[in-house]
């Protein structure tokens, strides 16, 4: 469980979170969207104690992380965005090394090097010098620390960048997996993988929370009228005819271009015109080679919050100055470079 | 303590893993043999003032201070800002250790490894007990003004440590650092007054070596050796805090 209160981040004049609430309960898994420098890093990196919040708190299975951080911390485990791991010690040594860290007693640290090693499919590399890791394994080393000492709740930063598609597979299984008896707090860019993986989703922007929801309740709410795509051979009225089918609101030429023939019909929530637009294409004798619900994507959900007009920019309150994401990306994107090497 | 134990333990083995200890190791050795042989040749001179070899090997001469000039800050300068640069501090700070205990760990480490490129240097005790008479006090006490010079080193090297995410910007503070306080023992003999004396008696770094390798060992120099380490040693868990604030 984990629980943000009120949770603000100023840097100098620039406030990087504004006053962010949330939970994440047991057994969830919870998806955390934005563009760069909407805060995510930075709200991460509160949740985890690594940088203390200008104000609000924060409590980790019951526990402030202010009040007793220790406490809070053993119940926590965290995979940043930027994995940064001692190179010149063996994965096995330095998974030892971290179990020392979490306090375990050397039998328990045993198994549960044994047991991370298997679960993040690290068992070829064990024995391997970490600095000549690839990415991929690079990263699954980290998986492997944040869920070492076995915490309740667990923080991953981008866990599958990197990852070849196989392993994207099996370590989507694993935090699956991992979902179901913990606390789960995930932020991606793969918006699919949000979609796969995630109870519910909060997508934040410039420090706001802008919208929260499982990922249905997000694309009912987000977008306008629901559509149909449809694709007709030899139908030169098509236009006119679609557009007369009751509870049909709109018909726009095909999305797809190059496809002759492709229509775009927007209807009314609560109507569904396909059965209408079928009828209508056997009377008239034209050829329905595809018909098919549009479903919204959480990618246009996402992309429709997030973008500002400069429009938007002059109506939204509070709004950031211009110069200001840059500072944010400048904290966050720093390391990465620098690891890289 | 078990955190500081396992800091300590993955430091010290990031020094033995690493090729620039055993650089050091090798031009620790080199110089010392060398300061070693000049004392050694210098004092069998027969024109030359009587003195015990091991009296002036601890202190007594320019490069005694060169060589720490050079080590502290090689030693040093990894310590934390290497953990700043990689960004590990983050992995590092959200496990359950405070700041303090990071600090600790990693001092205790490099104070272990500056013990350890001293330990070779017990052969030329060695070698002159199988020449001549080796009066041992004095011995020691050279070894624990050794160590409680470098306690006070080190930890203004780790302080300057964790001020930067450069090394090479740590290494310079720590030199920085170092040379007034390397300066301030040898314009000792430049002051007057008994006042004046008094206090750089105990402050200067070269009268304290001096009197150790005599086989004096003052209490009040102790303390103030002691209480400079931990003072900086301090600095550096509240410079490391101060980190998450930016």
């Amino acid at each position: 469980m984990i629980e943000a209160q009120n949770l603000t981040r100023r840097y100098g004049d620039f406030t990087a979170v504004h006053g962010i609430s949330f939970s994440v309960n047991e057994g969830e898994i919870v998806g955390m969207l934005g563009p760069n420098g909407a805060g995510k890093t930075t709200t991460i990196r509160m949740i985890t104690g690594f940088l203390p919040p200008t104000g609000g708190r924060v409590t980790v299975a019951g526990k402030d992380l202010f009040e007793s951080p220790r406490e809070a911390r053993r119940q926590l485990g965290y995979l940043p965005e930027n994995v940064a791991l001692y190179g010149e010690m063996r994965v096995e040594e330095y998974l030892a090394y971290r179990a020392r860290l979490e306090g375990l007693s050397r039998a328990d640290a045993r198994e549960a090097i044994g047991d991370a090693v298997e679960r993040c499919l690290l068992t070829d590399v064990r024995h391997q010098l970490i600095g000549t890791l690839s990415k991929g394994y690079r990263q699954r080393v980290g998986l492997a620390t944040a869920i070492l000492h076995r915490p309740s709740t667990l923080v991953l930063d981008e866990p599958t960048v990197g990852l070849d598609p196989k392993q994207i597979i099996a370590i989507r299984e694993l935090i699956r997996e991992l979902g179901r008896q913990r606390t789960l707090l995930l932020s991606t860019h793969i918006l699919p993988e949000v979609e796969l993986l995630c109870n519910r989703v909060m997508i934040i922007d410039r420090g706001r929370i802008v919208a929260e929801g499982t990922p249905e309740e997000l694309r009912e709410r987000s977008v306008g009228n629901p559509a149909v795509r449809v694709t007709l051979k030899n139908a030169p009225d098509a236009a006119a005819i679609l557009g007369s089918v009751p509870g049909v609101a709109a018909v726009h030429p095909g999305r797809s271009s190059g496809i002759e023939g492709g229509w775009l019909v927007e209807h009314t929530a609560g109507t569904d015109p396909r059965e209408e637009i079928f009828r209508a294409a056997v009377a008239r004798g034209w050829v329905l080679l595809e018909m098919a619900r549009e479903r919204t994507t959480l990618e246009d959900i996402f992309v429709r919050l997030t973008t500002h007009d400069q429009a938007g920019e002059a109506a939204a309150p509070e709004a950031p100055v211009e110069v200001s994401p840059a500072l944010v990306d400048d904290g966050n994107d720093v390391d990465e470079k620098e690891t890289a090497s | 303590m078990k955190a500081v134990w396992a800091t300590y333990l993955r430091e010290l083995r990031a020094y033995f893993f690493s090729p620039l200890a055993y650089l050091v190791l090798f031009f620790f050795l080199v110089i010392n043999g060398i300061t070693f042989y000049i004392v050694v040749a210098s004092l069998s001179d027969p024109r030359s003032p009587a003195g015990q070899p091991l009296e002036l090997f601890f202190g007594g001469t320019f490069l005694f201070w060169l060589v720490l000039l050079f080590i502290t800050p090689v030693l040093t300068m990894r310590l934390i800002s290497e953990e700043l640069r990689s960004g590990s501090v983050e992995v590092l700070m959200t496990a359950p250790i405070t700041e303090g205990q990071v600090v600790a760990g990693k001092y205790l480490a490099v104070l272990t490894f500056y013990a350890f490129l001293w330990a070779p240097t017990l052969a030329y005790a060695g070698i002159i007990a199988y020449n001549a008479k080796v009066d041992w006090g004095p011995v020691a006490a050279g070894y624990v003004g050794v160590l409680s010079l470098g306690a006070l080193l080190l930890a203004m090297g780790t302080f300057a440590s964790s001020v930067t995410k450069s090394q090479l910007v740590a290494a310079m503070i720590t030199v920085a650092l170092l040379i007034p306080l390397f300066l301030f023992g040898l314009v000792e003999s430049l002051f007057n007054g008994d006042l004046a004396k008094q206090v750089i008696g105990v402050v200067g770094l070269a009268s304290h070596m001096e009197e150790m390798a005599k086989g004096i060992i003052d209490t009040r120099r102790l303390v103030f050796y002691i209480s400079w380490t931990w003072f900086f040693l301090f600095l550096a868990s509240r410079a490391l805090e101060d980190k998450k604030w930016r």
